[in-house]
């Protein structure tokens, strides 16, 4: 166990990318607060499996845009496991649209959940961070906040601040020993990908080198290393795991 | 109090860089001292480790001279 007894934080953690996450750093011996916001039953069944093998885990809902609610989030992490070591900045939504049907709604809404809610998480946990003088953030971006993809002008423009964002801050808290990078999954398989047609999947595989969709577990490996003492040494980064999709 | 006053004073002393007695009570820490907010959380959090009590964040921003600091940590030291 590589992170036995670190205490961490992950949001939107009971599907997806966000659940293998979890599942890694509990497997690993940390002891996990995830947030959930609409998932109730899958967080429910995501403690029950951890608890089973021993591990530890609280599901907590938080909406991560309520700034207020991202402080007792951390607050809470801190009452009940003492402190903070990890935060992984995991949640996200989609509305993916052409920009001339997308809403103005549809903009706003992928805005406030996945570059503002990163703000609200990480503001509220980095002083902690800063005191201790010791941290591990990893956010977790997109290749489309790379490269682009059609139809994603707002996931794009959030998973491209997350990038800003991470390389700013990893500058800003260097020297406080604290490591911030960024892992940017290609096509994955989850629910966000769920609806996609088979037609159009299989044109997607042709694209990617490894031709293949990647599994959540494979991101959460990318996530392991940054967390472990192996990326000690590593701030300010974004690491790709797309099966080759965007080698340029 | 007097005590306490010139061992916060120390401590800053030793965070910012600077001899003791350039601080003054009235000092401003931004505009005189030259402290910045990562010294500012310095000086929060070796507070907080001096005296072992625990100062929310919020009341970062009224540090901003020694005699407001020496006021904040007796006020705190009095509720543990």
């Amino acid at each position: 166990m590589i992170l036995k007894d670190k205490v961490a934080v992950v949001t939107g953690g009971s599907r997806g990318i966000g659940r293998a996450i979890t599942l890694m750093l509990a497997k690993e011996g940390a002891k996990v607060v995830f947030t959930y916001l609409t998932s109730k039953k899958e967080a429910d069944s995501l403690v029950r499996e951890i608890n089973n093998f021993g591990g530890k885990a609280i599901a907590l809902e938080i909406d991560i845009r309520d700034f207020e609610k991202t402080k007792l989030l951390i607050e809470k992490t801190k009452e009940t496991f003492g402190t903070l070591d990890i935060l992984v900045n995991n949640a996200g939504i989609v509305k993916d649209k052409a920009l001339m049907l997308m809403s103005k709604e549809d903009w706003s809404d992928v805005l406030d959940t996945d570059l503002n809610g990163i703000f609200n998480v990480t503001r509220n946990a980095i002083i902690t961070f800063l005191k201790q003088k010791s941290g591990k953030i990893v956010n977790i971006t997109s290749i489309t906040g790379i490269v682009g993809m059609a139809r994603q002008t707002n996931y794009a423009a959030a998973k491209a601040g997350i990038i800003g964002f991470t390389k700013a801050l990893a500058k800003e808290v260097g020297n406080y020993n604290i490591n911030v990078n960024a892992v940017a999954p290609g096509f994955i398989e989850t629910d966000m990908i769920k609806d996609f047609k088979e037609e159009y999947k299989s044109r997607i595989k042709e694209n990617i080198p490894l031709q293949r969709l990647g599994a959540t577990g494979e991101v959460a490996n990318a996530v392991k290393f940054l967390l472990s003492d192996a990326g000690d040494y590593i701030t300010g980064q974004v690491i790709v795991v797309d099966g080759g999709l965007s080698i340029k | 109090m007097q005590d306490i006053e010139n061992e916060i004073k120390n401590l800053i002393a030793e965070i910012i860089e600077k001899d003791p007695s350039e601080i003054n009570p009235e000092a401003r820490f931004i505009e005189d001292l030259g402290v910045d907010s990562m010294m500012a959380l310095e000086i929060l959090a070796g507070i907080e480790k001096k005296y072992k009590i625990s100062i929310p964040e919020e009341k970062l921003q009224e540090l901003r001279t020694l005699s407001q600091t020496v006021l904040i940590a007796k006020e705190y030291l009095d509720k543990k």
